[in-house]
């Protein structure tokens, strides 16, 4: 009777546990989402509000409801590894996030060094890649899985220069410094364009590598060329500041404009009163009268996150997430190449309103969020939007 | 010629804090015959206590002055504790051992690298000017903060000279740096004397890390970069010698003041690696070094 009583328990046991496994089951699966960011030195910033902004908007969207696929509820987790912004350390984040923690979704990486790195794996592997990284390289045709969801020197370089030259319409030669690496050399073929186009010489074009806190010399030698612009291209907001404020101190005087520029509190913050003035193409403003609650409630979760404003690089990964939203649930579909192949069908709620993903004419396949360029500048330690260019491509899909 | 005096000076302000840094560095192998790679994390943690601590100071109404010296004194004696407990716990049984010293400062270097981001955060911080203005040597400008900043690093270079050529502690360690055996037989207490030449080096990295802070930007992993160039600053002035680590921290950072200037950084800093791989080559024991 015992032996009974006890095999009858057992089984109940059983029973119990494997129902308990069947209602796991029924119940919101996850999908990881890979993050490959600069979580040390001169790029934490942007890395770690980043990762905040992918778990905000995993939060948003399991407290609506999670994502609706084939009959079940998915929600998001994101999972970050720090890239130090080098190809290094990016191979390294690729082989864990893809070989160790088999994710299928890289919800953001940022640095063009390590997304290269990240890409040769996930373009082979069927991993779905958004990413922010500067480099036009990694679009096109090549690339179908990857997907870029920030402004690029493509979108912003030129409305930028072209805004800054009819500011400044004296400004006749400008200098150009970039990190020593595929994101800097990216952006310097275009700056160059761009600045040439607008009938600005360009005298010098200097590198420096990552991970510089010295900027002396290279200030010296900025200012010993005599520019009437210094464009600091892809260099991170607080390089830009200690250079600034290197070039204030040997004397020099003249246009100001960081194309990557994403903030002003990084710029302050090392380069203090040798800022002002200063003209950047990827900084967003969040007090004027336009700005939505949802704009100044994530605001404030990234300034408390790292101490800054957000910026357009890390918006990029809030973005991301939502666009994968409403891929798959136009897919209905987790698989990441049949997400791939709606994204460019696609609109969804953006920080900066409704957004799709185009640039089929510029990179031979859509694969460019389409969103506005920000025309930003330093009015003493304050931010101040001075021009806002909606995309045409967007206008037109979505009829206005 | 003025172009030629502004890169000489950008040259002795770079390599004044080079110069502090690779003294520690040759200082402990001079002695002990190890290896240190966390030296880097003695000068990181000081940087980053007067980073950390300036703003928070001024918060409490303390002048910048005053602000600035506090933090200064905090820096260096956290970092001296910390080298003190890292000798006493670790690296005094490492002594004369270069194979076992180099894993166990790799793994401090690790250990400390992730533990700094953890408490300090990945950011870049930096410290506010401690004096404004600028002054004309030459009909070349300097800021004051740099040029304060590099006569203080002279200062504590020329201390140590003196130290080690004017004081009983001084000759006791020359005297172990030649040959620790027949010191010993003169009476020499190997193990004290070791115990100082760390604390010294510890010292002068702190130092080194602290007068860095305000004219550059501080990162957790701010030590590695200096780590590098001190070491190759050692390599070519000689192991142990440190005349030769003055020498040698002066010569890198006149290739980067130099380079930077008529070349671009990429190449300069290229230059010094090309550099450090000849004379290792050429000269293995080092411009001045002799073993």
């Amino acid at each position: 009777m015992i032996r009974m009583g006890t095999k009858t328990s057992t089984a109940f046991f059983v029973a119990c546990v494997m129902s308990l496994g069947t209602q796991a089951a029924s119940a919101d699966e996850v999908i990881k989402l890979g993050l490959s960011v600069p979580l040390s030195g001169a790029g934490a910033n942007w890395g770690i509000g980043s990762q905040w902004l992918c778990e905000e908007a995993a939060r948003e969207i399991k407290a609506g409801g999670g994502v609706k696929v084939g009959g079940k509820t998915y929600n998001y987790q994101c999972v970050a590894y720090d890239n130090k912004y080098n190809a290094a350390e990016g191979t390294k984040v690729a082989q864990t996030l893809l070989r160790r923690d088999n994710v299928k979704f890289i919800g953001g990486s940022l640095g063009t060094a390590p997304v290269r790195a990240l890409q040769s794996l996930t373009e082979r592997e069927g991993v779905l890649l958004f990413n922010v990284a500067w480099g036009a390289s990694i679009k096109g045709p090549d690339y179908p899985l990857t997907f870029t969801q920030m402004n690029t020197p493509n979108e912003i370089l030129f409305p930028l220069i072209k805004f800054v030259k009819s500011a400044n319409p004296a400004m006749q030669t400008v200098a150009l410094l970039n990190p020593n690496d595929a994101t800097g050399q990216d952006t310097e073929k275009i700056a160059r364009k761009a600045w040439e186009s607008v009938g600005v010489k360009v005298l010098s074009s200097d590198w420096y590598e990552r991970g510089t806190t010295e900027f002396q010399p290279i200030a010296t030698k900025l200012a010993g060329v005599k520019p009437d612009a210094v464009d600091l291209g892809a260099a991170p907001p607080s390089d830009a500041g200690s250079v600034f404020r290197e070039l204030k101190a040997a004397g020099w005087k003249g246009v100001q404009v960081v194309e990557v520029g994403t903030g002003a509190e990084g710029l302050v913050a090392t380069g203090r009163g040798a800022v002002d003035k200063t003209y950047m193409g990827a900084a967003v403003t969040f007090d004027g009268p336009n700005v939505t609650a949802r704009q100044k409630e994530l605001n404030a979760g990234v300034q408390k996150a790292t101490g800054e404003s957000m910026n357009a690089v890390q918006i990029g990964f809030y973005d991301s997430v939502m666009a994968l939203k409403a891929a798959m649930e136009k897919a209905q579909s987790i698989e990441p190449k049949a997400v791939a192949k709606v994204l460019p069908e696609i609109t969804f709620p953006s920080v900066f309103g409704t957004a799709g993903f185009g640039g089929q004419k510029t990179y031979g396949s859509p694969q460019q969020i389409l969103i506005p360029v920000i025309v930003t500048q330093m009015n003493g330690d304050k931010l101040v939007e001075v021009q806002r260019i909606e995309s045409e491509e967007l206008k037109q899909r979505l009829g206005r | 010629m003025q172009t030629l005096l502004q890169l000489i000076l950008t040259g002795l302000q770079i390599g004044s804090v080079y110069m502090l840094f690779s003294l520690g560095l040759t200082l402990i192998f001079g002695v002990m015959k190890i290896v240190n790679f966390a030296h880097g994390q003695f000068f990181t943690l000081s940087a980053m206590l007067v980073a950390v601590l300036v703003p928070w100071l001024l918060m409490q109404g303390l002048p910048l002055s005053a602000a600035f010296g506090l933090a200064v004194l905090g820096g260096i004696a956290a970092s001296v504790v910390l080298g003190m407990l890292l000798y006493q716990f670790a690296f005094r049984f490492f002594q004369r051992d270069l194979a076992g010293s180099f894993i166990l400062s790799v793994g401090l270097v690790l250990l400390f690298e992730g533990a700094f981001l953890h408490y300090f955060g990945g950011a870049v911080r930096s410290v506010p000017p401690i004096i404004d203005g600028t002054v004309s040597i030459f009909g070349t400008a300097v800021t004051l903060q740099r040029l304060i900043l590099c006569l203080v690093a002279f200062g504590f270079t020329f201390a140590l000279y003196w130290v080690l050529t004017r004081t009983r502690l001084g000759k006791a360690m020359r005297a172990v740096a030649i040959d620790h055996e027949a010191a010993m037989l003169q009476g020499i207490p190997y193990k004290r004397i070791a115990f100082h030449a760390f604390a010294m080096a510890t010292f002068l990295g702190a130092v080194a890390g602290a007068i860095m802070a305000p004219i550059s930007t501080v990162t957790p992993t701010v030590g590695a970069d200096y780590l590098v160039k001190g070491f190759i600053a050692v390599i070519i002035g000689g192991l142990g010698s440190v005349p030769g680590a003055i020498v040698g921290s002066l010569f890198i950072a006149f290739i980067e003041s130099f380079g930077g200037y008529y070349v671009d950084p990429s190449s300069a800093n290229m230059a010094i690696f090309v550099l450090v791989m000849l004379i290792l080559l050429l000269r293995p024991k080092g411009l001045m070094g002799n073993g």
